[in-house]
């Protein structure tokens, strides 16, 4: 770019809007998640905080004593100017050294106060934070299951992270220094107004300059940011776009394409980002000359007053230093409030969390069993999440230990229910469901559950070693036991077969492997934790069908000896199961072996000559 | 930050002027306790009015020059750094846009969204604050300890002496400050990590019964996170108060000799106000000092991000070229009708020989020892289970990645000298994972080839069995897709996609698991619509349905060839080809029988 051009360029640029609706303006600049219930989220904040009400009551003294020393040390400067450096005479009839200790240990015990209130002020806050994430962290795992249904989890991960995070900052400073804030700019107020009420109202004069300026650059940086914000939105998501595209880009060969494009969008932000800093960027500089004007005021007037003998060149300098100190708690006021407003917003979403209602306790007397045969039994269960609306009807089958029962229906049908009713995830609303003889809210729900082993759709690797994953079946597992189950789960040969064997590590996910050896894994798991119940709930159908045929083997193995009951869309899995229950809209519709079933000729017989339920369960 | 001068050089003019501006502005301010001195001491202490009002005025004029000084840098130093941004959005872009895939693909996605999006925006604001507010800093210490020695020499000295002792203490604290909070920063990602993973895997934990086991391990990583965070902050927190304590100490000397040099008549009054005046504003610049440090190292951090994709090689040589050649295409401003002409004569047949294959970032081999040949205009089925590398094998056709070892010939020559342009032209790809671009139904379709007219967009997307679904939407061709736009099914997107690929008439197409949400209706349709349109094809498939027709099937198993023939040849040969067929036919025999 010629050098002419670089002088002239940036003036060149488009002039930016300014929209009509100042009150508009404001209202989208301002528009941030705001609390509901304030007051009630700050009392359960305050319940966290009055665990340490001792070390509260310090810090809150400290607070008192660094603001009234941050205005006693600006108030003995002017008093060493009036009184012993210009004229003579003493303050309080103290000497030149004793004034000086007194003025030490002023100047010494500002400093060490604000230490240790801030010190103590961050322990606090960091230990409630710890307990609330530990007490949130706990009560999620207390919360049912279908609550985690219901919410995104993106949304979920956010409230436990960044919500808590944002408590965190806002505890660790801003409270604090809103209190301080608030005393210090009561304190030099009235301390300004003892002195000289004349240069108090000078100083004052800047505020509505303030205020002044301020709508005047928030009635532009409003629509500013809004639109730089929706075109770095735009530009940000064209980047993703194509980069997760690169493949086509390249396989098409349009990187010409997609470069002019960006260009596009990219010349589009700098124009909105330019204006949209170019004027924000003045706030600062406001805050600064309006410091700068009080400063010029007060000197001059001042010294006017001063040469007047009204007063004394002492306050003079005491208001030099106090209008500083008066501007910037109130932009700091500004600031922290802002600040503390979002923190609580944040809290009161975490609360929410934490109201949810928990599962149902188990009953006082209810049985801990150290076994059980498998024997299951469900007489005439029914069952509706909401009131009137039943989602499983009068479903009455029994099995045996060691059958396998498969449930077979479109999606909707009530399968999932069922095996939450037996694992007392739900209790039934009708009828009896029994294991070994035994009604199953007599016995406790983890000791249940602790009978049961699962192998779900999306199978869930924690970060960790191989070895660890398995060994999540059964804690206390020997690593020959976690060996063993990865022999039965025929895991071990591509187990060994990897670099770092069963030490590898799995990174989140389980990414490196292959869904068919994850789905090996959650095998061996369940085989480890030896259950007399097993539930197999759509084990294979996210794997293709060459891994399946691969897999089938361990799950046969897993499922020798145990009842085992399967939810499944493939039917070569279902065909050898002891019973089929054939599941639609909640009730139970047919129900027999694979033979008698086709026998008979009626649902599930369409269903295995016709589309296959694959079609009819899909989504 | 050789790179940041790079991109910056443009903008010095702007940038400067920047500076500049901001310097004005720091000398009204410098000036304001000097300024004061002078109004005591000649003013107020020898009542004259006139120098009270003459240096008021002046601290006035100061004040309304400087605000116009601040809000000229500010101008400046915003055009200089979303200058700087833009131009260096643009050149990253273009450089990953000149990639070869496998260079492209040795980053993860997710971290080139963020060098270009988060990091440039950090060095843009870095460069923002720089040439307004952080050149400042330093400028207003060194600044205030000059004009303090220029106002009364002696007691200046005492700030001289006092503000290089807290710098070095600053830095001292920076630093190890710094790595603690990397520690922090570690032990929240591992808080994190515990409760992403107890949210995807809750069904399990509660099944296993395992919940005490996580309250443990999640306290216990909190517990960690807690202790380090407080031993980081109270380290950072103890800057400011010590900072304070050292120069109220230096203030409580300056007013002691202060006072001993009035008395000997060597100081005024307004002079030792003055020092104190400078030796407070020292301690507010001071205390930004740490602010500023973390600032820079983040931006260096980022730059460096940016750097490595900067230095990083394009890829291979024919890529380059291919390159080169799209850049003279832009300066003409034309589309090369030669390269077209080239990429219709193109036949179709593919050989692969011995053909073996691994990711650039990976030491595991993919494909080994990979052999076949199709002639033109016939059809490749490719069974095999996720992970045996179906998928990367279609990808080495069109010079996506480079092999490691073997042949690929299409045509009988091989591909390396093959244009890649010429090239990709011929192929039709249509790729496992759906991926349509933000736009009208007719743009996505004409992204396989932009000068494509209406009517061959049409017969694209009624040989891929789009075009009546189309014809029902409210806006037909010109309907919107994407965020704000309407949302198609799985399968209709994919149907989408292979229009796309269709438009190009390529002589290869590439079908990676394309049709797995067709039903079996509509998918016999679209394979019956291919049959008529002469090009070789690649299909990848679960269903043996849709490999029957095929005129070579290769089974894949963990990278190897493990059966390769028509649907009769391994009925015969294959075990594994018959239990696939087995699994997915016994209804149909039953029927049968």
């Amino acid at each position: 770019m010629p050098k002419s051009n670089a002088l002239t360029e940036p003036f060149l640029q488009p002039r930016p809007p300014v929209i009509a609706d100042p009150s508009k303006a404001q209202g989208e600049y301002k528009k941030k998640k705001r609390a509901k219930n304030v007051s009630g989220t700050l009392a359960r904040i305050w319940s966290y905080l009055a665990r340490r009400k001792l070390k509260l009551g310090l810090v809150l003294f400290m607070v008192l004593i660094s603001s009234a020393l941050s205005l006693l040390g600006p108030y003995m400067i002017g008093v060493a100017v009036d009184d012993y450096l210009g004229g003579e005479g003493g303050f309080w009839g103290m000497g030149w050294g004793r004034f000086l200790i007194v003025l030490g240990v002023v100047y010494l015990l500002a400093p060490i106060t604000s230490f240790f209130q801030s010190i103590w002020m961050i322990e606090i806050a960091q230990e409630t934070v710890y307990r609330m994430r530990v007490d949130l962290f706990s009560h999620l795992h207390k919360l049912p299951i279908p609550f985690f249904g219901k919410r995104q989890q993106g949304e979920l991960m956010s409230r436990v992270t960044n919500d808590i995070e944002n408590v965190s900052a806002t505890l660790n400073s801003s409270a604090i220094q809103i209190f301080s804030s608030v005393l210090i700019l009561i304190g030099t107020l009235s301390v300004m107004l003892t002195l000289s009420p004349l240069l108090t109202l000078l100083t004052f004069i800047v505020v509505p300059l303030m205020a002044l300026g301020m709508r005047w650059i928030t009635r532009r940086t409003g629509p500013l940011f809004k639109e730089r914000q929706s075109n770095l939105g735009d530009l940000n998501g064209y980047i993703e776009e194509t980069l997760s595209g690169q493949r086509i880009i390249k396989a098409f060969s349009q990187e010409e394409h997609v470069k002019q494009e960006f260009a596009q969008r990219n010349e589009r932000i700098r124009l909105s980002g330019f204006w949209a800093q170019t004027i924000s960027g003045m706030i600062p500089k406001l805050m600064n000359s309006l410091n700068n004007l009080s400063f010029a005021l007060v000197a001059g007037i001042g010294g006017i007053l001063a040469i007047n003998g009204q007063v004394t060149i002492g306050v003079i300098i005491v208001f030099v230093e106090y209008a500083r100190q008066f501007t910037r708690p109130l932009n700091d006021l500004a600031n922290q409030w802002n600040t503390l407003l979002s923190a609580i917003a944040g809290a009161e979403r975490v609360f929410e969390i934490m109201d949810e209602e928990v599962e149902n306790k188990d009953e006082a007397q209810a049985a801990k069993l150290d076994k059980i045969e498998g024997a299951v039994k469900f007489e005439g269960v029914s069952f509706g999440y909401e009131e009137g609306r039943s989602t499983l009807s009068d479903i009455s089958f029994e099995a045996r230990p060691g059958e396998t029962i498969a449930l077979v229906g479109p999606t909707g049908a009530g399968k999932t229910t069922l095996i939450q009713l037996l694992s007392r995830f739900y209790d039934a609303s009708g009828g009896r469901i029994t294991i070994d003889g035994r009604e199953i809210g007599t016995i406790q729900r983890e000791n249940l559950r602790s009978h049961m082993a699962f192998v779900l759709q999306d199978t869930f690797l924690f970060e960790g070693t191989i070895r660890e994953n398995i060994r999540y079946g059964r804690l206390d597992a020997t690593d020959e036991e976690v060996e063993e189950a990865a022999k039965l789960a025929n895991a071990h040969s591509f187990i060994v077969r990897l670099s770092g064997g069963y030490d590898k590590m799995l990174t989140g996910g389980g990414s490196g492997i292959s869904q068919g050896q994850k789905q090996l894994l959650a095998i061996a798991r369940a085989m480890l934790a030896d259950p007399a119940i097993l539930v197999l709930d759509e084990a294979t159908s996210s794997i293709d069908t060459v891994t399946e045929i691969k897999i089938q083997q361990g799950l046969q193995r897993l499922m020798e000896g145990r009842t085992s009951f399967v939810i499944a869309h493939r039917l070569n899995t279902i065909r050898q199961a002891d019973q089929i229950l054939v599941l639609k809209d909640g009730g139970l519709l047919e129900h027999g072996s694979h033979e008698e079933l086709l026998k008979r000729g009626g649902f599930y017989s369409g269903l295995y000559h016709g589309q296959g339920i694959e079609e009819e369960a899909g989504d | 930050m050789s790179l940041v001068f790079a991109f910056l050089k443009k903008y010095r003019i702007a940038a400067s002027l920047a500076l500049l501006m901001m310097v004005i502005e720091l000398t009204v301010e410098l000036a304001q306790p000097y300024l004061i001195s002078k109004i005591i001491d000649e003013g107020i202490a020898k009542s004259d009015l006139g120098v009270v009002w003459m240096w008021g005025i002046v601290l006035l004029i100061g004040t309304v020059f400087a605000f116009a000084a601040g809000v000229a840098s500010s101008f400046f130093a915003s055009y200089a750094s979303q200058g700087f941004a833009s131009d260096l959005r643009e050149k990253l872009y273009d450089k990953v846009q000149s990639f070869s895939y496998s260079v492209f693909s040795r980053f993860a996605t997710s971290s080139l969204i963020t060098r270009m999006t988060g990091d440039v925006t950090m060095l843009q604001d870095t460069i923002f604050m720089s040439l307004r507010f952080m050149t400042r800093v330093p400028l207003v210490v060194a600044g205030s300890v000059i004009m303090a020695m220029v106002v009364n020499f002696k007691l200046g000295l005492l700030l001289a002496l006092t503000v290089p002792l807290l710098l070095v203490f600053v830095m001292w604290i920076m630093k190890r400050a710094g790595a603690m909070f990397k520690n922090v920063q570690k032990r929240l990602d591992k808080v994190n990590g515990v409760i992403q993973e107890n949210l995807t895997g809750i069904r399990l934990i509660r099944v296993f019964v395992r919940m005490k086991h996580e309250n443990g391990r999640f306290a216990a990583s909190s517990g960690k996170l807690m202790k380090n965070t407080v031993a980081a902050l109270r380290l950072t927190e103890t800057t400011m108060p010590f900072i304070m304590l050292v120069m109220n100490a230096a203030i409580v000397a300056v007013l002691w000799f202060g006072r001993a040099d009035i008395m000997a008549g060597s100081a005024s009054v307004g002079e030792v106000v003055a020092v104190a005046n400078y030796a407070l504003r020292t301690i507010g610049a001071l205390s930004a000092f740490s602010w500023i440090a973390v600032t820079f190292s983040r931006a260096g951090a980022s730059a460096q991000r940016i750097k490595e994709v900067m230095d990083t090689e394009s890829g291979e040589a024919a890529e380059r070229e291919q390159t080169e050649a799209g850049d003279k295409a832009l300066h003409r401003g034309t589309v090369r009708p030669a390269d077209k002409s080239t990429g219709s004569a193109l036949q179709g047949s593919v050989e692969f020989q011995h053909v073996s294959f691994r990711y650039p970032t990976s030491d595991i081999k993919v494909l080994e020892d990979i052999s076949f040949t199709i002639e033109a205009g016939k059809r490749v089925a490719i069974m095999g289970a996720t992970g045996s590398g179906k998928s990367s094998l279609v990808q080495l056709i069109p010079h996506l990645y480079d092999r490691e070892g073997g042949q690929i010939y299409v045509d009988g020559r091989s591909i390396d000298e093959w244009n890649t342009e010429t090239l990709r032209r011929s192929i039709g790809y249509v790729p496992q994972e759906v991926l349509l671009f933000t736009g009208s139904i007719r743009e996505n379709i004409a992204w396989g080839r932009e000068d494509a007219s209406l009517e061959e967009i049409v017969e694209a997307a009624k040989i891929a069995q789009i075009h009546e679904t189309v014809e029902k939407l409210p806006n037909g061709y010109d309907t919107q897709l994407g965020q704000r736009g309407v949302n198609l099914s799985g399968g209709q997107k994919q149907r989408l996609s292979i229009a796309r690929a269709l438009v190009r008439r390529p002589r290869i197409l590439i079908l990676d698991d394309s049709t797995s949400a067709l039903d079996l209706a509509t998918e016999a349709r679209l394979l019956g619509a291919l049959d008529r349109i002469s090009c070789t094809t690649f299909l990848i498939t679960q269903k043996i349905s849709s490999t029957q027709a095929a005129d070579l099937i290769l089974l894949l198993d963990e990278g190897r060839l493990i059966a390769g023939g028509t649907h009769q040849e391994l009925m015969r040969t294959s075990e594994l080809y018959r239990g696939i067929y087995e699994s997915q036919f016994e209804k149909g025999e039953a029927l049968h029988a």
